[in-house]
């Protein structure tokens, strides 16, 4: 039978697969716990970062594993929430001179880089302040190529002319100096009250100039830091830390840390009083951009950690408000349901005339009435409940609810939907469907996007917008949408902003007439009024009058219809039982894996009440 | 010799070729990379500075003979996403997606002939209209949705958790095999379908010749036939389809795999160089893709004439 050569081949390869999968299953793969020696926790990401240079931390991905390489001056607070700043290689809070111009900071002494072959002998130094000095002014050194300049612009004095200059690195800059080998010195132009803000943060993070020298333009793949870990591997799917071994010992403090006993003893973090951090031994990342590979990650236990993408909602979630984890999945996780330090939000291209600005006042004002009416029309409910799974906050304007500024007794009158208003608006400013403009909203490609721009269509379509008239603008990538909407090209732009620090000062930054387009302003907002406010506030502290004056900038935006603004997602995370921690994405993000205890699970203490409950 | 030196004077009219689309498109549809590196609050000379600084304000042409010279000496730059040299990505990245697809590539082509000769012998049967069905049906699912159900099926609670969900630690062969089985599986699952179609097409084709009939009729057994006659006389088609394979294989056909099974090959690092605009990393690829080509043209042409002595 010729059929038998045929199907003996068949059997054969069939036989050999089967020898290959009991081959497989006879060895445990390298990096299991089962053959790791020490404590291991494995951190999923939703994205990967492709620098591990502090100057290049603007992900969320990079500052994560940045801050955990290096050290920066300051921190957050593990558990205090509020979120408060904490003294990290500093030794304490900053000495600020009466007129808020000068910051003295102490560092501490002792502290040494990793060893690394670019030092002498490969064995790492000591940390000092001409380092940070260093680090600070490679921002402003073209060849970095850093993303964090902005930071600092305009703020140090001499900075911005040491890059006119030239960038020597070897000419002194008058407001940015050690005055020894562990006290630094910052001079500003004018007050900047959330300079201790930006010393948390991953950009200000200290680099060894030995190690950018000797590893040239492949330096953010060589980390070389004082951080809690060190470096061992680091690839497009994964990066793995150790812990460092020369970290300097402090012991944790649950009262120095803000501990809340009422709401965090779920977590048990108890029995991790007076032991010096970092607590696990190796710390494996892994990048998984895609929500079914990352889901099934975690629920095979190969992960830790997951923020839950929101497909899974339904199955993780047995109530929502507040998100209470099924039965099922508490017996395993622990959950904590944190709103995003940012907001989504829709802005106008107030530079557009069709919809913007417009030199006749007449249709300026028509203008003007053109977006409220649109703002009317959104429904900000339906929004919520079909894109974040109806646990997303929705609030008015850009004080999100994460920030200490945010007023929640403000009128959501805002954000409710007025379709009666929003059509009287239209006629009474002579809009009728003839004479509406074309719309355009822009958005890089991918389907929730898509899904998005047509919700937004249908809620227009209930003011008699025509269709037709709403067009997608869609880009293949991030960085195309990004160049269309900087260089102006945009008529509705909407943007996920996540704060670098939990002052609102940083979302009033993104209407400031002179940060338009290329700057974070990407409505290109400008109104007199609101930028007077904006520059007398940002020299100031916090205070209530300060408090008061931002919201008096959310007023004015609210008034002049230049965004459709905002909803905070409500993040899920979940963890393994086992694990002792808090996780955080937000303004601590990465500085919590210090604290991650393995050993120790919370599994018996009282925690998974909260989560019940 | 003559026919060689031919298909190596159009294989480098096709690597210049191939190379000038690609860069054309890579900069004229490509994304600017500079948008992506840029930090908030950007300035407008900011960003002129970084433009300058990927290149892009130098004219077409210079851009493009820099890159041929590149090629040329193999100096293929650093990535501008991690300042990583392009040589060690390739030399990171490369070795893993071979390992990764080597298996699956083999196992679905030596399945796919099975298959295909299997219908081919029982043709019109309901043996070859089974394994025509099957195959269409397993050409019709998608590949994402095949690596997905593989993995919930043998790597989760919710089904056999026997292997990773993804991930690629390997450190010697029962590890290797932990992390490629379930990708094997699903590129095989995949590629079965269309490599039994195209085999049991060649193989009906060459039962149905004259040598095959004149064969039977000296009384040649079917196994004779099958082995000596249809399969040897097929192998100038199933040559060309193996080797034109290959660098599709390394390059494209790693992409879904890599970026599912979480796997640091070759294919999740030109995704990554697509999405960001990573040219240097784009032109290294594609331009040593149009070489592996040609090599494989060339190397065919030298097949084609040990195979069959019909070639000239």
């Amino acid at each position: 039978m010729p059929a038998r050569v045929a199907d003996k081949l068949l059997y054969l390869l069939a036989a050999g697969i089967l020898l290959l999968q009991l081959a497989a299953c006879s060895e445990a793969p390298e990096g299991s716990e089962s053959n790791t020696s020490g404590s291991v926790y494995r951190h999923s990401m939703d994205g990967a970062p492709r620098s591990l240079d502090p100057a290049q931390a603007s992900s969320i991905y990079a500052n994560m594993l940045v801050v955990n390489l290096y050290d920066t001056l300051y921190r957050y607070k593990y558990l205090a929430r509020p979120y408060q700043l904490a003294p990290n290689l500093a030794e304490a809070l900053p000495q600020v001179s009466s007129d808020g111009l000068i910051y003295t900071i102490r560092i501490r002494p002792g502290v040494y880089f990793v060893d690394d072959p670019a030092f002498p002998g490969s064995k790492g130094r000591v940390v000092t302040a001409e380092d940070f000095v260093y680090s600070l002014k490679r921002h402003f050194d073209p060849a970095t190529r850093a993303q964090g300049a902005w930071l600092w612009q305009n703020r140090i004095v001499g900075l911005d002319q040491w890059k006119e200059d030239g960038s020597d690195y070897d000419r002194e800059v008058p407001g940015l100096r050690a005055l020894d080998e562990h006290t630094v010195q910052i001079q500003l132009i004018s007050p900047f009250p959330q300079l201790t803000h930006t010393l948390a943060q991953g950009f200000s993070a200290i680099v060894p100039r030995e190690a950018v020298q000797h590893y040239g333009r492949e330096f953010p793949i060589h980390p070389v830091g004082s951080g809690p870990y060190q470096l061992e591997g680091f690839n497009s799917s994964s990066a793995v830390l150790l812990r460092n071994t020369k970290f300097r010992q402090q012991p944790f403090s649950l009262e120095e840390e803000g501990y809340d006993p009422e709401t965090q003893s779920y977590a048990g973090l108890e029995h991790l009083e007076g032991k010096p951090p970092p607590f696990t031994d190796r710390v494996e990342v892994e990048f998984v951009a895609e929500d079914a590979a990352r889901w099934n990650a975690f629920i095979s236990g190969e992960t830790d950690f997951i923020k839950v993408p929101v497909t899974q909602f339904d199955q993780v979630l047995s109530a929502r408000d507040p998100p209470v984890l099924t039965a099922e999945m508490a017996e395993q996780f622990q959950l904590a349901a944190n709103l995003e330090s940012g907001f989504v939000h829709t802005d106008f291209n107030m530079d557009d005339r069709r919809i913007g600005y417009h030199p006749n006042p007449d249709q300026d004002a028509r203008n003007k009435a053109l977006r409220c009416a649109i703002i009317k029309a959104f429904d900000w409910q339906k929004r919520n409940e079909v894109f974040y799974y109806g646990i997303g906050k929705v609030f008015p304007g850009i004080i999100p609810p994460v920030s200490i500024e945010y007023d929640p007794a403000q009128n959501s009158g805002f954000n409710d939907r007025d379709l009666a208003g929003a059509k009287k608006l239209l006629r009474d400013s002579g809009w009728h469907a003839g004479n509406l403009p074309e719309l355009e909203y822009g958005f890089p490609s991918s389907v929730t996007e898509r899904q998005m721009f047509e919700q937004l269509r249908s809620f227009l379509a209930d003011i008699d917008y025509p269709a037709e008239k709403i067009r997608p603008l869609t880009f293949a990538t991030y960085g195309d949408y990004a160049r269309a909407y900087l260089n102006r090209e945009v008529m509705l732009t909407t943007i996920g902003w996540t704060m670098d620090y939990p002052d609102a000062e940083n979302t009033m930054q993104l209407f400031y007439g002179p940060n338009s387009s290329p700057g974070s302003n990407s409505a290109n907002y400008n109104n007199p009024e609101f930028n007077r406010l904006y520059r007398a506030s940002a020299t100031m502290p916090p205070s209530p009058m300060r408090t008061s004056m931002y919201r008096s900038m959310n007023r004015i935006l609210l008034e002049d219809c230049v965004t459709i603004s905002g909803i905070a997602r409500t993040l899920i995370l979940l963890w393994n039982r086992d694990l002792a921690m808090l996780p955080d994405r937000s303004f601590v993000g990465g500085f919590f894996f210090r604290f991650v205890d393995t050993g120790t699970g919370a599994a018996g203490s009282s925690k998974n009440e909260a989560s019940r409950q | 010799m003559k026919p060689l030196l031919r298909k190596l004077l159009q294989g480098l009219l096709l690597i210049l070729g191939v190379t000038l689309i690609s860069f054309l498109l890579m900069v004229w549809f490509g994304p600017d990379q500079t948008y992506t590196l840029i930090g908030k609050n950007a300035s407008a000379e900011q960003i002129e500075q970084i433009h300058q600084q990927l290149g892009y304000d130098q004219p077409f042409f210079k851009r493009y003979l820099d890159y041929l010279a590149s090629l040329a000496t193999l100096d293929l730059g650093t990535s501008n996403a991690s300042g990583e040299q392009v040589k060690k990505i390739l030399m990171r990245t490369v070795p893993v997606s071979l390992a990764l697809m080597i298996p699956g590539f083999i196992l679905g082509n030596l399945l796919g002939i099975a298959l295909g000769l299997s219908a081919a012998s029982h043709h019109g049967q309901w043996r070859d209209r089974l394994i025509s069905g099957l195959s269409v049906g397993g050409m019709s699912i998608s590949f994402l949705v095949v690596i997905i159900a593989f993995q919930v099926l043998l790597s989760t609670p919710y089904g056999l958790d026997l292997f990773p969900v993804r991930g690629w630690q390997v450190s010697g062969f029962g590890s290797y095999l932990q992390y490629v089985t379930v990708p094997t599986l699903a590129l095989v699952f995949v590629t079965l379908g269309y490599n039994t179609r195209f085999y049991r097409a060649v193989f009906i084709e060459e039962s149905g010749k004259d040598h095959i009939r004149t064969a039977r009729a000296y009384g040649a057994s079917h196994t004779e036939i099958l082995w000596k006659h249809v399969l040897k006389n097929s192998m100038v088609p199933i040559v060309t389809r193996v080797m034109f394979s290959i660098p599709l294989v390394v390059i494209s056909g790693s992409l879904l795999i890599e970026s599912y099974f979480g796997i640091p090959g070759i294919g999740l690092a030109t995704f990554e160089a697509i999405t960001s605009g990573d040219q240097p990393v784009l032109k290294a690829v594609v331009g040593l893709t149009a070489v592996a080509f040609v090599a494989i043209q060339v190397l065919s042409e030298m097949l084609y004439r040990l195979l069959d002595p019909r070639v000239s």
